[in-house]
């Protein structure tokens, strides 16, 4: 086994770790507002990336590849986005407001019945989703990668980035950042929680619309692309910390690198394994996470 | 009795009537339903155990079914044994593994538990999946149905067997439910902290209850594999996972009734949905239901808008979706969805939550009467109290990173005294409370009790070596009544094991439990609402209920934690009569309070706190008079202390 199969596996793993990272920020946008998930995320990503596969498309009658690519980027966010805040209204706010647990139940529910939709709207049948970012390797330090494979990181870390700055430049990023903080203390001085909350799940919408038009040119579009993603951004975000955004890269990454070994080494099959141990591990010995803080139980 | 014989009359009608279809109708069709509703109904139950019970959404069962299933399938198939080593085998290696998750699973609440749950499942899945010498992979597993004392099983017979198995679950379950066990369950779900503090171990329960509906699972699942004769990992799937929470969700959480309810859903489903006619006539009739209901709930107030009108807009999709969809089989998991969707906003309870208020207005079944309260001496006996040193705290420190909530602090309780633990806030009485309690554990120093050390950072370990707490903010298991509340935290009734608690040999226990809780809830002048659920008593009632669960503890020292705070001034009295009565027995106390007149009433010794550190100790009065203690409290000069009204930092008023 040489070093150079190696470090090709690892670069590759790496980078798609970066998707699992990404989805897994969007966990961490709605978890700090209101503490809570979207079970349904993957569908998210999966509806996103059939929406967008279908806006290049009508584009592509007009224009360009090149043209259309680009115009169908902000339409496939504000989607994801419009969808994340579907979940919201449906499937969070009642139960947030009742102190109860049924979100996640009602979450699942959304889900299912976006996979339901997207399955006959769009067909069982994996499509390829076209781009205009070529798929030839170029060698950098005697590893083969993509210009598709950049493509991720550098959209994985652009809106990662971007929402950063949000959070920490302008007033409504701070009132984000005080509800979760502390709500109740947001409140009192006249930040809208539920308006925050729906905020975070109009941002984590997104956030997996832009997984999904990032991934899918690398794997393709079908109703269970994102079946075996969320499960390993569930991983990542759990091992990581909902709390922590640089917690999750590097988490994302390190599980990009393990999985890809694994599948080499025990069979692709077991790809899924190393996440899923990982996660069953990590909730055992820091269930608040690698990165997170522990909170100090009061009574 | 007269409950007793109704609904116990209603169970074994319903096993007849069961137990006798297939004598009066010789249906094959409908004889395979019948066989998979009674495997459906075990599974179900075995998943109430985790989502009504513990209150946790579990996504594991589907793949206890599934494991189950190939363990039964590769006993026969493999080892050539029959039937009942098969569902042995599967029923035992669910409940280990069962449990095995459950220990990691086990310090995870609400979406965590959710997520390890939702990842066992994926993981089985790659298993039975990759494991293809041993499990046949996606081709599959054929099970030839062994036989049994020589003659193979017809259809009749599987479906008997099948039905007294589920008759035989049902009744180990209503029994080990109406337990202690199923209680602490219930208390678990309310409160883990209070269930710790009283006792009764968070951690054995959670396993043996998550354990216990795994095993079910593998039951039902070797059953489902003899059955069917066939397995495939793609039968235990995520959207199988969602449809065993249809059932449970829908039949009704907490109710064996339910999970039936729940399994005849499951199996009826596919058919409902391949005929297009019915389909309609069925969204039809779930429309008219959820508008009607929904419409009441807007005119009596009692559900939200969004409550009331949401489910039924999703039956008016399934409706309208109905007349342009030909086939409805396509949008089965849609379908789905948008029924589980109305059930959980709509009718939380499900339909059996829903039926039994119904029926309990419509049959008017007295409940069974209480026995009549123990003799407090028996329940409670008094201490005696010779005022040598029972708990002492030898240097105690606990920080919190830089700050030093409890600074170096020693004091000594003398046994049979009331001793109250005053400051301002923030002086770090709380935390020397949890940390005596065992909630945290102390960055250093001892803890004696009767001269030996208590153990460290355990609740559970602390309250059994005889400390019982109540808290400032109410632990209470609030969907329990008051009786069971102190009922969870009665130390030395329960005595019997599980089998015989299984088997419903336990009754007399249970009444003794009963008549000994009476007891306390008379001491508290609670005996009348005993029925009542604890979220339901007023607030007063609350306070005072608190301390008859922690008496159920029949403790040497009792921690009350701010017991009059937020309280109106009659209940401050009562409280204060309260706390009287329970010196009397000769308990030790330890009293954290605010309001001055109730510590000067009350208290023998007082320890004063600020910062950490022990400022003053001595009588009420002295304590008073004290220059620190008045500077700690007004922040002043000791010269203008009579004079001044105001208090600093929401500290509470000393009498002048």
């Amino acid at each position: 086994m040489n070093a150079a199969i190696i470090g090709q596996m690892a670069i590759s793993g790496a980078l798609m770790g970066l998707v699992y990272a990404l989805i897994a920020y969007g966990f961490q946008l709605t978890y700090a507002t209101s503490k809570s998930i979207n079970f349904g995320q993957g569908e998210l990503v999966m509806l996103s990336a059939f929406f967008s596969l279908t806006l290049t498309n009508l584009g592509l009658t007009h224009w360009g590849l090149g043209l259309s690519y680009a115009l169908m980027i902000p339409g496939g966010l504000l989607f994801g986005a419009l969808m994340g805040l579907v979940v919201e209204r449906a499937g969070v706010r009642l139960a947030l407001e009742q102190k109860s647990e049924g979100w996640i139940l009602l979450t699942i529910i959304i889900g299912l019945f976006f996979f339901s939709a997207a399955e006959n709207i769009w067909g069982r049948d994996d499509r390829p989703f076209p781009t205009p970012i070529s798929a030839d390797p170029i060698h950098v330090l005697g590893v083969d990668v993509t210009r598709l494979e950049l493509s991720v990181a550098v959209g994985v870390f652009a809106i990662m980035g971007l929402i950063e700055l949000f959070k920490r430049r302008t007033l409504l990023g701070k009132a984000f950042e005080a509800v979760a903080a502390d709500r109740d203390a947001a409140e009192l001085m006249g930040i809208s929680a539920t308006r925050t909350v729906m905020l975070s799940y109009g941002l984590s919408g997104a956030v997996a619309a832009l997984a999904g038009i990032l991934v899918s040119p690398i794997t393709t579009v079908g109703p269970t692309m994102a079946s075996a993603l969320i499960l390993k951004a569930f991983s990542v975000a759990v091992v990581a910390g909902l709390d922590s955004g640089f917690g999750v890269v590097l988490v994302g990454m390190f599980l990009g690198v393990l999985e890809s070994l694994a599948s080499y080494y025990v069979g692709s099959g077991w790809r899924e394994a190393p996440g899923l141990i990982l996660l069953i591990l990590a909730l055992a010995l820091r269930p608040t996470g690698v990165f997170g803080k522990a909170t100090i139980r009061k009574v | 009795m007269r409950r007793l014989l109704f609904l116990r009359g209603a169970e074994l009608l319903a096993f007849a009537v069961l137990g006798a279809i297939p004598l009066l109708v010789l249906n094959e069709y409908a004889l395979g339903l019948l066989t998979l509703l009674s495997i459906y109904g075990i599974l179900l139950i075995g998943l109430d155990v985790t989502v009504g019970y513990l209150g946790q959404v579990n996504l594991a069962q589907i793949a206890f079914l599934g494991l189950g299933g190939y363990a039964a399938g590769l006993v026969i198939t493999r080892l050539g044994m029959g039937m009942g080593p098969a569902l042995l085998a599967a029923t035992a290696l669910c409940l280990v593994l069962g449990g095995l998750l459950a220990l990691p699973a086990l310090r995870l609440e609400g979406p965590q538990f959710a997520l390890a749950t939702l990842s066992f499942a994926a993981l089985s899945a790659t298993a039975l999946n990759e494991l293809e010498s041993l499990t046949g992979g996606a081709q599959g597993l054929s099970i030839a149905q062994p036989p049994i004392f020589g003659h193979i099983l017809t259809k009749p017979q599987f479906y008997w067997l099948c039905l007294a198995f589920l008759a035989l679950v049902w009744m180990l379950m209503r029994n080990l439910l109406a337990s202690q066990w199923g209680r602490a369950f219930e208390a678990l779900r309310d409160s883990p902290i209070a269930t710790d503090a009283m006792g009764v171990g968070t951690y054995r329960h959670k396993v043996a209850a998550f354990a216990l509906g795994s095993g079910l699972g593998g039951l039902a699942g070797g059953l489902y594999a003899l059955n069917l004769g066939y397995l495939q990992p793609q039968s235990f799937g995520y959207e199988q996972m969602i449809t065993l929470l249809l059932g449970v969700v829908l039949g009704g959480r907490k109710s064996l009734w339910g999970a039936l309810v729940g399994a005849s859903v499951i199996v009826l489903l596919p058919n409902l949905l391949s005929k297009h006619d019915l389909f309609l006539a069925f969204s039809g009739l779930g429309c008219a239901m959820a508008l009607a209901a929904g419409l009441r709930g807007l005119v009596k107030k009692t559900t939200r808008p969004f409550q009331a009108l949401a489910p039924v807009v999703a039956m008016g999709i399934l409706v309208v979706g109905g007349f342009f969809v030909p086939n409805t089989e396509d949008w089965r998991k849609a379908i789905f969805a948008l029924m589980l969707f109305s059930v959980v906003v709509g009718l939380p309870e499900g339909l059996m939550g829903f039926l039994t208020g119904f029926l309990a207005k419509l049959f008017r079944v007295p409940e069974a009467p209480l026995p009549e309260p123990s003799d407090l001496n028996s329940v409670l006996p008094t201490h005696p109290a010779d005022g040598s040193p029972l708990l002492v705290l030898d240097h105690l420190k606990r920080y919190f990173g830089g700050v030093k909530a409890v600074d170096d602090l020693s004091m000594t309780v003398c046994s049979g005294s009331i001793h109250g633990l005053i400051g301002p806030n923030g002086s770090g009485k709380s935390t020397v409370v949890n940390v005596i309690s065992g909630l945290y554990t102390p960055s250093g120093g001892r803890v004696l009790l009767h001269g030996q050390e208590l153990p460290q950072g355990s609740l559970f370990r602390v309250a059994r070596a005889g400390v019982a707490r109540t808290f400032q903010n109410l632990q209470l298991f609030g969907e329990l009544t008051a009786l069971e509340n102190v009922m969870v935290a009665l130390k030395d009734v329960y005595r019997s094991p599980l089998p015989l608690v299984l088997l419903g040999l336990a009754r007399p226990e249970e009444r003794r439990a009963q008549a000994d809780a009476l007891a306390l809830l008379e001491l508290i002048g609670l005996k009348d609402q005993a029925r009542a659920k604890a979220k339901d008593l007023t607030y007063g009632a609350q306070r005072f209920l608190e301390i008859a669960r922690a008496l159920a503890r029949k403790p040497d020292l009792l921690i009350l934690d701010e017991p009059a705070a937020g309280l109106a001034h009659p209940d401050v009295l009562q409280q204060i009569e309260i706390i009287k009565r329970v010196h009397q027995r000769g308990i030790t106390i330890i009293l954290i309070e605010h309001h001055m007149d109730v510590v000067s009433e009350l208290c023998d010794a007082v320890t004063v706190l600020d910062g950490g550190k022990v400022i003053a100790e001595g009588t009420p009065d002295e304590v008073k008079r004290h220059p620190k203690v008045v500077e700690a409290y007004l922040g002043q000069p000791p010269e203008t202390d009579s004079a001044t009204p105001h208090t600093d930092g929401g500290a509470a008023p000393l009498p002048a």
